[in-house]
């Protein structure tokens, strides 16, 4: 069902004409990377914060108050720069392992992000329970990015 | 540039240049171990150039926020370096003739020059404008600047795949 909706979305105009420009696809990458900087670095600050690194002398909800905007504004952009890579790409990525092991730690990446660690980042102080979610977030995002990347390599 | 083409062409027959180069693996995941630095290094550069836009990270002073976050834009950028430079270690004919690559270098110089002018002149005023809910014009232009040529950067450099220029 899945694979049949993969294959049509790869033959919407759309994709086709995302396709048929030499330059579009590799404008999309590289902009689709420079939002993933703003978004790291909105993640990052936080999740140094909840390790106990970082500005230490804000409490963690101050921290994570200032980086949320750039946190979202970063997570739009990689979603609108990311979907036309996909829809050129549709029926590759269906194929490609590394496509849905990045989408199954998105998945849980968000969830984690709105539930647990939305929880933690309106602490004032580190906590081992702060460590650990702090670790996990940074671990969760940064296999994203592994998987992203190989998507590129291997597919 | 001869002697430029000449040291990268040397390079380029050394054993292990040749070794990392014929090995299927070796690229691909320094290739993934850059991106993954560059998050590191770009992504906190960028946190600390929007608050000297004035727009981001505004509750921390800025002296504070920079000591906090140097450590690791600094173990991003070695990591960047690092793999970078065994990248281009590893098949540097390749870099030699593509536009990307050497856009790529000039932008980071001008942003090095761009960190250093910030530091060596900006900088020494930091106590006026340390906790002011608005920065002077140098700082924002030496974020504005930091966020534009890092940006150029990170274009031009997944970019160097693509050699549309070349014949």
């Amino acid at each position: 069902m899945l694979e049949g909706f993969f294959e049509q979305m790869g033959q919407w105009p759309v994709s086709q004409a995302i396709g048929a420009s030499i330059w579009i696809y590799p404008t999309i990458q590289a902009i689709h990377l420079v939002f993933l900087a703003l978004f790291a670095g909105g993640m990052m600050i936080t999740d140094l914060r909840l390790l106990g690194f970082g500005m230490l002398s804000k409490p963690v909800a101050q921290v994570a108050r200032d980086a949320r905007p750039w946190v979202v504004i970063g997570f739009l952009g990689l979603v609108a720069t990311g979907l036309p890579q996909l829809m050129q790409n549709a029926s590759r990525e269906y194929f490609s392992e590394f496509f849905w092991y990045k989408m199954y730690l998105i998945a849980f990446g968000l969830i984690f992000l709105l539930t647990v660690r939305r929880k933690m980042i309106q602490a004032t102080e580190t906590s081992a329970a702060s460590k650990v979610v702090g670790l996990i977030s940074m671990a969760v995002w940064t296999g994203v990015t592994i998987n992203a990347r190989l998507i590129g390599l291997f597919t | 540039m001869q002697p430029v083409h000449d040291l990268f062409f040397w390079v380029s027959e050394l054993p292990t240049s040749i070794a990392i180069r014929e090995s299927l693996l070796f690229s691909p995941y320094l290739t993934v171990a850059h991106v993954v630095s560059m998050c590191l290094f770009a992504g906190l550069i960028v946190m600390m150039d929007l608050r000297l836009l004035g727009i981001g990270n505004m509750s921390t002073p800025f002296s504070e926020l920079q000591k906090r976050l140097f450590p690791w834009q600094m173990l991003g950028m070695a990591m960047s370096a690092v793999t970078g430079l065994t990248l281009a270690y590893s098949d540097p004919m390749r870099f030699y003739v593509n536009i990307f690559f050497w856009t790529k270098m000039l932008v980071m110089v001008l942003a090095g020059i761009n960190a250093m002018a910030f530091h060596f002149i900006t900088y020494n005023s930091v106590l006026t404008w340390d906790t002011r809910a608005s920065t002077p014009f140098g700082a924002k232009l030496s974020g504005a600047l930091g966020m534009l040529l890092w940006a150029i950067v990170i274009v031009s450099g997944r970019l160097i795949p693509y050699n549309w220029f070349q014949n």
